[in-house]
């Protein structure tokens, strides 16, 4: 669900001209100094996005009965390793993590592999039927995920892959926002003359993938792939119906089979969810700044 | 789709001019295929069967009897499908009209030049994104909590009642069309701040050099370059909006599928799902499902216009 | 006409190709796996890996898989989108108020009777065994437990009002609804405290399980909803929400925890499996509860069943399980584990099981006071819209509650929801 709002946000774009994007690139719009309200505001919206993080991080941390104390607890307890420990003694925690990363890594890179060599195809290649499939691919790209989820399953059991990590990866892979998004890169920054040169050259398409055109578009592959990963880690409802076996749980997963039926307990709750997010926080610690390059160089430009 | 189906229009000119050899010209339908492949098997034929199951009564364990459109003529008539409806377009406008505004202020804001830690600014706005959905909707419930929330407690301390947050229709509404916006307004920021980008510098100063205020550059400069992004956001929304889910099934869980014993805020993902899943109707679900894929083709189709009035004007 | 009858074609063409592919899949059976392992989903938070463990320990060489798929309503659903089309478990545990959708539709499951459920049957209390009984006498299941009820208060509340404290005399203090109200209203007029948790679940829900008809005609099994047992108890559930007893919280929410934890209430309707839930979200407030009996003095909450699903790989092996973990002297131990109540009759006059009390809960004598609730239960049938009757007439107390619908407009809001959930 997450998955589908996110395909269909970044949906938006089509790569524009690179020239203007390189973030921190010299821009004087407004010339002077930054007025000291500027950051006032932008450290709010920076905490705002961080508050919810941090929020998990102070009730996981804490008792359970200090999470609904009154007035509420703001700063973080002594309880958080406790807690932790809990997590990884009430499900097979490590393993769930293993799993999702498994996941992810495989949908986000096979999204980026497949859909840049189909996007190249849409771009670059003339064939029959080539407006009508890129139709196709366009109108399911809006069809709400739920809507599909019984015969999927059907599918799924058809093939033995219920409980089993290739029953979530292999119907993640075919990303119809994937090749829309490689389709427009490859439209719009490889120049029709390099291939009608390589051509003339002897290269076949194989190989003006490979030297040509991949290695343009590996940027937009990266950031279509971290975009894939992330929205493979935080999905729920898929994984939920396919996985059955603890030790195939994703951590969205885990982090459900923490919460007891006729117990509450917050802190176990939210320190299963900050877990959970650890492991994204670390990767966008060291591709952020990629991830919103990409974000920003795949934006919709007139 | 405003810009998939307009540049379907201007799909670039393919090379042909070079006879290609018999192996060259499958080469196409080769790249494509693995993905077809699997599109086919997981995307484009669960969907075809959603429609032949919404002509059904279809009971998973039990019977199928084939009822023709009778699913649908339920569904027009069917209150709760219409208070589904209704909900999904108020928390669709709640969330929707703040998270633009607020982030073409970000945008804006973020655009200056000289402004230290630009970066990190970036970055950070994109940590909801990062954020699970799940887990999201776990700490808002309990900062909205009646008894022992956050929000409530300060709204106490200020001298004002107690709101039972997730009982009433506007507010519950509110709650989730909050994670919403604040789960999606940094992304909306980056793609603003990068349409401001584009803007070249010169109209800024051919504008002041005319006398034209900071009000006024923004009304007739900024937001006019600005506004393909702008409905372009819009329909993107609306389409993640009409496809709300995880908010509301794990907001309210009391009770879950119906967001609420009043089903204040269940939205029409929610109702396929109570109707396939909770109620075992399967047929009625694939026929909510149809119903709202209809709604979706047709607001690309008012995209679609829209796009080419733009285009026309220019 | 035409295009019709294509449209049946086209349905019937995908329809055979769904179930040429499933069936492919449900022939294979569970691959290298031998034929004493079979697979087990369960719910979370009853220990069932404790159960499982015991199981394996006493019968060497068999494997169980156990996946503890979620509360009981996400076990009921991922049942059924597995019976829809999916690789099923070779045993599964239903709660009670999920069965009666799936007893509806008893080809999907292996008729008990095939593996000599027959002969096992007058171990089990009718009332309780009968529920999953197919119209065409197929046994669907075997009960595990029984949720007998009984009322949970807090001695130190009831003192500070003036109440009196002794299970006995509490007991005696309130043997009807009515009383129940009257001690209700008493209590918050002298703390403006509410009595109740909420009354949806404390007072409509243990009323309408004490008559002797729910909302089918026993004999006819028709829906008969709108009549004089539930309007008493929609009644009475509404008094209380309009006099103030009720604290509003639903049950198992993070403010009703918190709400065990603070004291927020002084009683709580509590089938025998809730005892531990109670302990584990309140844990500090051991020694300050106590159990009296249930006003009306019968009741039901709960209770599961154990089903083999009809292409289960290992029918045996499962059977196997069910006939050796529910036998009488394994459910006797397991109550005095655990504290779920037998379904099988012997153990409710055994005096091991009679004997048993809980400290948490002053010592209360909680396998008389729970033996007592179900020995008053009347045997009435289930129909397969009673658990969405059930839930819209919650659904109007809790909106009642909530202050979203008048106390006039609260039942029949309750009727009009019905009427459109029973509409087929």
């Amino acid at each position: 669900m997450s998955g589908s709002t996110v395909d269909l946000s970044a949906a938006a774009k089509t790569p524009g001209t690179r020239s203007s994007s390189q973030p921190g690139a010299p821009r004087r719009r407004h010339s002077g100094r930054v007025r000291w309200w500027v950051y006032g505001i932008l450290i709010l919206a920076a905490l705002g996005s961080a508050f919810p993080l941090y929020w998990m991080f102070v009730v996981s941390s804490t008792s359970t009965a200090a999470a609904t104390q009154l007035p509420p607890r703001v700063i973080p307890g002594g309880n958080f390793f406790h807690m932790v420990g809990v997590v990884f003694s009430t499900v097979p925690f490590a393993r769930s993590i293993l799993n999702s990363i498994v996941i992810a890594v495989a949908i986000g890179g096979g999204q980026a592999v497949l859909c840049a060599l189909a996007g190249f195809a849409f771009a670059k290649l003339r064939f029959r039927g080539r407006n009508v499939l890129f139709l196709v691919v366009l109108l399911t790209m809006t069809v709400p995920a739920q809507l599909s989820i019984i015969p999927q399953y059907m599918i799924i059991s058809a093939f033995n892959w219920v409980d089993t990590l290739q029953g979530v990866i292999f119907p993640g892979l075919a990303s119809a926002f994937g090749i829309f998004w490689m389709r427009q890169h490859l439209a719009s920054t490889m120049d029709d003359d390099l291939m009608g040169s390589a051509r003339i050259d002897g290269a076949n398409s194989w190989q003006i993938f490979w030297r040509i055109a991949f290695p343009i578009v590996r940027p937009a592959a990266f950031v279509l792939g971290l975009l894939g990963f992330v929205s493979s880690w935080n999905d729920f409802l898929w994984p939920f119906i396919v996985l059955k076996s603890p030790e195939n749980y994703t951590v969205q997963i885990a982090i459900q089979a923490l919460q007891k039926s006729y117990t509450v307990n917050l802190g176990l709750a939210m320190a299963g969810s900050f877990l959970a997010t650890l492991p994204l926080l670390v990767v966008f610690f060291f591709v952020g700044r990629r991830l919103v390059a990409g974000i920003m160089d795949g934006a919709f430009k007139g | 789709m405003t810009v998939t189906t307009s540049s379907l229009a201007r799909l670039p000119r393919p090379l042909g001019r070079i006879r290609e050899s018999i192996p060259e010209r499958f080469a196409p339908y080769a790249y494509v295929a693995p993905f077809f492949l699997l599109f086919a098997v997981f995307g484009l034929f669960p969907l075809a069967f959603t429609f032949v199951i919404s002509l059904f009564e279809w009971n998973p364990i039990g019977t199928k009897t084939f009822v023709g459109f009778d699913n649908f003529s339920t569904l027009l008539t069917d209150p709760r499908f219409w208070n589904a409806a209704g909900n999904t377009l108020s928390i669709w406008v709640m969330s929707t009209v703040p998270q633009l505004i607020i982030a073409l202020g970000l945008a804006h804001l973020l655009h200056a030049a000289r402004l230290r830690f630009a970066n990190f600014f970036r970055m950070s706005l994109l940590i909801p994104y990062i954020t699970s959905v799940a887990a999201t909707a776990i700490v808002f419930a309990q900062l909205f909590d009646t008894h022992y929330g956050l929000v409530n407690w300060v709204l106490t301390l200020i001298g004002g009642d107690p709101v039972n947050w997730l009982a009433g229709r506007l507010s519950s509404q509110f709650v989730i069309a909050l994670m919403v916006i604040w789960r999606w307004v940094g992304y909306t920021t980056l793609l603003y701040l990068s349409g401001l980008q584009s803007i070249p510098r010169e109209m800024y100063e051919a504008a002041s050099v005319d006398g034209a205020g900071g009000w006024r550059q923004f009304t007739s400069i900024t937001v006019p370059s600005l506004r393909p992004i702008i409905i372009f956001t819009v329909i993107t929304s609306t389409i993640g909006g009409l496809q709300i889910f995880t908010e509301p099934l794990l907001v309210n869980p009391t009770p879950a599928l119906t967001c609420g014993a009043a089903r204040q805020c269940q939205t029409l993902t929610l109702y396929l799902y109570e109707q396939a899943f909770g109620d075992y109707k399967f047929g009625y679900g694939a026929a909510i499902g149809v119903a709202l894929f209809v709604m979706v083709v047709a607001i690309a189709a008012i995209n679609f216009a829209l796009s080419t009035r733009l285009k026309g004007s220019h | 006409m035409r295009s019709k009858s294509r449209l049946v074609a086209v349905a019937t063409v995908a329809l055979s190709i769904t179930a040429a592919l499933v069936g492919c899949s449900s022939n294979d059976s569970n691959g290298a796996s031998a034929s004493k392992d079979f697979t087990f989903w369960s719910f979370t938070g009853i220990n069932a890996k404790a159960d499982v463990q015991a199981y394996e320990k006493a019968h060497p060489g068999v494997h169980i898989k156990l996946t503890e798929v979620g509360s009981s309503t996400d076990t009921a659903q991922a049942l059924t989108t597995a019976l829809a089309g999916g690789k099923v478990p070779d045993l599964v545990l239903i709660q009670g108020a999920d069965l009666p959708k799936f007893v509806e539709n008893p080809d999907n499951f292996v008729d008990l009777n095939t593996l000599g459920a027959k002969k096992i049957k007058s171990d089990y209390a009718p009332a309780i065994w009968s529920q999953s009984v197919a119209s065409g006498g197929q046994v669907l299941g075997v009960p595990t437990d029984v949720g007998g009820m009984a009322l949970s208060y807090r001695k130190d509340l009831f003192a500070a009002a003036g109440l009196p404290t002794d299970p006995a005399a509490v007991s005696a203090l309130m043997p009807t609804w009515q009383d129940y109200l009257k001690v209700g209203k008493e209590y918050t007029e002298k703390t403006g405290k509410p009595f109740l948790d909420n009354a949806e679940t404390s007072i409509f829900y243990q009323m309408i399980g004490q008559g002797s008809q729910q909302f089918y005609n026993n004999k006819t099994r028709k829906l008969d909803y709108d009549n004089a047992t539930i309007k008493t108890a929609f009644n009475t559930s509404v008094e209380a929400v309009e006099d103030g007893l009720s604290a509003n919280l639903t049950s198992f929410s993070t403010g009703w925890s918190a709400g065990l934890q603070k004291g927020a209430f002084a009683t709580i309707a509590t089938p025998s499996w809730m005892l531990g839930s109670i302990k584990s979200n309140a844990p500090d407030t051991s020694g300050d509860w106590a159990i009296a009996k249930i006003p009306g003095s019968s009741g039901n909450w709960g209770g599961s069943y154990l089903a083999i699903p009809k292409r289960a790989a290992h029918v045996q092996a499962a059977w196997d399980y069910i006939k050796n973990s529910q036998s009488p002297t394994s459910q006797l131990n397991h109550f005095l584990d655990s504290g779920s109540l037998p379904t099988t009759v012997a153990n409710y006059t055994n005096e091991k099981l009679l004997a048993k009390t809980d400290s948490f809960f002053s010592g209360a004598q909680i396998g008389k006071i729970f033996t007592e609730s179900v020995a008053g239960l009347k045997p009435f049938y289930v129909g397969p819209d009673s658990a969405q009757i059930g839930t819209d007439f919650q659904n109007a107390i809790i909106n009642l509650e909530n202050k979203k619908v008048s106390a006039d407009q609260a039942w029949s809001s309750a009727l009009s929801s019905i009427k459109q959930d029973v509409a087929k």
